[in-house]
C-alpha cells in the first residue's frame, strides 16, 4: 500500500496516459459532483421549508369552526359552528398540561384615521398569550397586557407598516388613532422581518372588540401552542383528543370532518420531513446511479489499459511478478484514479457550495449545505467504487498468460 | 542443473493437436553454454518456454538444480522463475516507461530486494554490460544492441541459476551480434548456465555445445570447440 515502487508505477502510468486519465476520472468526478449538489440541494429545500415555519411557533394548533355536513344529534347538517370564550375556558381546564398558551383570535376590518392619514387595515382582538404563539416581536413600545385585556381598553399595537402609512416620521406609541371612528391609544410598534403583509396588521384585546361589536363572547378562532416537551406522536394524539372532545362539546358527528378543523403544525412538520426524506433518498438514488455509469466508465478504461499493457504485465510475469502483485498494482492504480478525481469533484461540489449557499436564500430555498458525513460517506464510496471499477480488469490482468504477452508475433 | 526426461507437448488447435515436442531427453551441467538450432517451427521456442515455467509440459519429467518442476500454480511458478531463471529476449521486452536502471532493478523488486539495494546492483550489472552511463535512459533513447545488453544486465540481477536467451541476437546486425555474444560468453566465463536458441550457425558456434531440434525431437547433440565473439568486436 505504502510501496513507494507501486506509487511511482501508478504515477507513470497517469503521466504517460494524461487524457485517458482525465476522462476516466472526469466521469468519477462529475458523479460525485452531482450528487453532493444534489444532496445540498435538498438540504437547502429543507432549510428553506423550515425557516418558512419558523416564523410562527412550531408547537401551534388552530382551531377552526366551520358547518357541519352530517346531521347529528337531532340538528340538521349545515349548521354554523361558534366557538365562544367558555370553549377557551373549558380547554384550559380539560388540557392544563397538555397545552402552553392559548388564545382566542377575532378577525375584522377597520379603516384607521390619524390626523389627516387614513388606511383600511385588519384588526385581530386576541389574548395576551397571543404575542407567544404568534412570536411576535414588539419594536417599540409593549404588547397587550393581562390588564388592557381584563379591562377591555381600547388600546392596539400595530405593525410596522401601518405606523409607516399612519404616522409618517412621528412616534406612534402613545398617540390616538380612530378605528371605525373609535378612539384607541397605540401601545406598540411589532416587525415581522421577512413578511411586509404581516406588518400590515393590528392587534386590539379580545375584550375589546367584543364589546364593540355587540358585546358578545364570541370568537372566530382558537390558537393554542401544546406542551413543547410533547414529540410528535404525543402531540398528534393531543390534537386528536381536542377534536373528540370539541366535537363532543358542539354536537358534531365524530366522523364530520367540515364542523370544526384543527390544524396542528406538528403534523405539517412531519408531512415535510417526510417529503425532504423522500427527496434525499431520492437524490442519494439518482447520484448512485450517476456514480454507477462513471464506475462502469473507469472498468471499461482499465479493462482497455490491461489491454494496452498486457506485454508489459507479460514481462513482469517473466520475470517473476505474481498474479496478486499484478492484482494490487492495477487495484491500486484504479483506486488511486477514482479517489482524486471524486475527490476534486467533491471539492468543486463543496466550495461551489459555500461559496453561494449563503447567498441563496428564497422562500423554498435556503443555504444549501452538505454534512462532514456525507463527505466522508463519499469518499468511503468513491473508495468502493475504485475498488468496484478495478476489479475486473485486475482479474483479467493477472490471467494474462507470460508466453501469449511476449510472442513476438 | 537442467534434467528433463521425455517430455512431450502439444498444442490444440480448435479440433486438431499439433505434436510439437515429441519426447525430449537432454540434460544440461552447470556452468554450460548451449547453443539450440533448428528450423523455424522446430519447437525450440516451445522447448525454451517449457524451462523456463513459462509454460508447461503435457508429459515427462522436468527437474531444476534438483527441484522437481511439476503441477505448479502461477504464484510458485512465479516465485521459481524468479529465483531460478533469467529471460533475454529476440525483442527485449524491456517496459518502455522505465529508465533502464529501472528495469534492471525490476526482478529484484519482485525478490523484495530493499530500494537501496536494489539500484546499487542494477548499476553494477548496467556497469558489467557496459552501460552505466546509460543507467536514466528510457529503452526508446538507446540502440538495438544497447537494448538487448540491458535486458541481460536485467537477467543476470537477479542471479539466476539458468539464463534462457531466445534469439538474444535475432535482432541485431553481425557487429551488434558479437558484442552481445561477447557478453554471453564472459558471464559464461563466471560460471553461469547459459541456453540461447539460436538460427545463427556462427552465432551457435560461439557456444560450447550445439543441439538440432527437428520436427519436436533432438537429431544432433554435439559438444564444440567455442569460438570467441571478442575477435569480431
Ligand atoms: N501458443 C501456441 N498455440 C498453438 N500453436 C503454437 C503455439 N506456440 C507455438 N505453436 C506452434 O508450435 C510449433 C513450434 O513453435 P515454436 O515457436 O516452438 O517454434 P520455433 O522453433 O521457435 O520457431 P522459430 O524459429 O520460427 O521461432 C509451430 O508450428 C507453432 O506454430
Ligand atoms: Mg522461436
Amino acid at each position: 500500500m505504502f510501496d513507494r515502487d507501486i506509487w511511482q508505477e501508478i504515477f507513470h502510468s497517469i503521466r504517460n496516459n494524461k487524457l485517458r486519465t482525465f476522462l476516466t476520472g472526469f466521469s468519477v468526478g462529475w458523479g460525485i459532483f452531482i450528487l453532493v449538489m444534489l444532496l445540498g440541494s435538498v438540504n437547502g429545500m429543507q432549510n428553506g421549508f423550515t425557516k418558512q415555519f419558523n416564523d410562527d411557533a412550531t408547537n401551534t394548533i388552530f382551531i377552526r369552526p366551520g358547518t357541519t355536513s352530517k346531521a347529528y344529534a337531532g340538528f340538521e347538517k349545515d349548521r354554523r359552528i361558534q366557538l365562544k370564550n367558555d370553549d377557551i375556558e373549558y380547554i384550559q381546564k380539560s388540557f392544563e398540561k397538555d397545552h402552553e398558551y392559548i388564545s382566542g383570535r377575532m378577525f375584522r376590518n377597520t379603516s384607521a384615521r390619524f390626523k389627516s392619514e387614513t388606511g383600511s387595515y385588519n384588526v385581530q382582538g386576541v389574548h395576551p398569550d397571543f404575542q407567544v404563539i404568534e412570536k411576535t416581536i414588539v419594536a417599540n413600545g409593549r404588547y397587550i397586557n393581562e390588564n388592557d385585556f381584563r379591562s377591555g381598553a381600547k388600546v392596539a399595537v400595530i405593525g410596522r407598516k401601518v405606523a409607516e402609512d399612519l404616522f409618517k416620521e412621528e412616534d406612534p406609541v402613545g398617540k390616538f388613532v380612530e378605528f371605525n371612528s373609535l378612539p384607541f391609544r397605540v401601545i406598540g410598534v411589532f416587525t415581522d422581518e421577512g413578511d411586509d403583509n404581516a406588518e400590515r396588521n393590528i392587534y386590539a384585546p379580545l375584550t375589546t372588540y367584543q364589546k364593540i361589536y355587540g358585546n358578545t363572547d364570541q370568537i372566530d378562532q382558537i390558537a393554542l401552542t401544546y406542551n413543547p416537551s410533547y414529540n410528535l406522536t404525543k402531540a398528534l394524539e393531543f390534537s386528536g383528543r381536542l377534536e373528540t372532545i370539541l366535537k363532543r362539546r358542539h354536537l358534531i358527528a365524530p366522523e364530520d370532518q367540515s364542523g370544526i378543523r384543527i390544524f396542528n403544525y406538528a403534523e405539517a412538520f412531519s408531512d415535510i420531513s417526510t417529503f425532504t426524506g423522500g427527496l434525499s433518498f431520492m437524490s442519494v438514488v439518482v447520484g448512485i446511479l450517476i456514480l454507477i455509469a462513471g464506475i462502469v466508465g473507469i472498468g471499461n478504461i482499465m479493462v482497455f489499459i490491461i489491454k494496452e499493457r498486457t506485454k508489459e504485465i507479460g514481462i513482469r510475469k517473466a520475470l517473476g511478478a505474481k498474479p496478486s502483485q499484478i492484482i494490487k498494482l492495477v487495484l491500486l492504480e484504479s483506486v488511486f484514479i477514482t479517489a482524486l478525481s471524486g475527490f476534486v469533484g467533491l471539492l468543486f461540489a463543496t466550495g461551489l457550495l459555500a461559496l453561494i449557499g449563503p447567498n441563496m436564500d428564497f422562500p423554498a430555498f435556503s443555504n444549501p449545505t452538505v454534512s462532514f458525513s456525507t463527505v466522508v460517506i463519499a469518499t468511503v464510496i468513491l473508495v468502493g467504487a475504485g475498488l468496484v471499477a478495478g476489479f475486473i480488469p485486475a482479474l483479467k490482468a493477472s490471467r494474462v498468460k507470460p508466453i501469449v504477452a511476449l510472442s513476438d508475433k | 542443473m537442467i534434467e528433463i526426461k521425455n517430455l512431450h507437448k502439444s498444442y490444440k488447435m480448435g479440433s486438431n493437436s499439433l505434436h510439437v515436442l515429441k519426447g525430449i531427453d537432454f540434460s544440461v551441467e552447470e556452468g554450460e553454454l548451449v547453443a539450440i538450432m533448428g528450423s523455424s517451427g522446430s519447437g525450440k521456442s516451445t522447448l525454451l518456454n517449457i524451462l523456463g515455467m513459462l509454460d508447461a509440459a503435457d508429459s515427462g519429467e522436468y527437474v531444476l538444480d534438483g527441484v522437481p518442476i511439476k503441477d505448479l500454480n502461477e504464484t510458485k511458478a512465479a516465485q521459481y522463475r524468479n529465483k531460478f531463471l533469467g529471460f533475454v529476449f529476440q525483442s527485449f521486452n524491456l517496459i518502455n516507461y522505465k529508465s533502464a536502471m529501472e528495469n534492471v532493478a525490476l526482478p529484484l523488486y519482485y525478490q523484495r530486494v530493499g530500494r537501496k539495494e536494489r539500484q546499487d546492483k542494477a548499476l553494477k550489472y548496467l556497469d558489467q554490460v557496459g552501460l552505466k552511463e546509460w543507467a536514466t535512459h528510457l529503452p526508446s533513447e538507446l540502440s538495438g544492441g544497447q537494448k538487448q545488453r540491458v535486458a541481460i544486465a536485467r537477467a543476470m540481477a537477479a542471479e539466476p541459476k539458468v539464463l534462457l536467451a531466445d534469439e538474444p541476437t535475432g535482432a541485431l546486425d553481425s557487429k551488434t551480434s558479437y558484442e552481445v555474444m561477447d557478453l554471453i560468453q564472459k558471464i559464461n566465463d563466471d560460471g553461469n548456465t547459459i541456453l540461447v536458441v539460436t538460427h545463427e550457425e556462427d552465432i551457435a558456434h560461439m557456444c560450447k555445445r550445439i543441439v538440432h531440434l527437428k520436427d519436436g525431437v533432438i537429431v544432433e547433440d554435439k559438444k564444440v570447440k567455442q569460438v570467441r565473439a571478442q575477435q569480431y568486436v
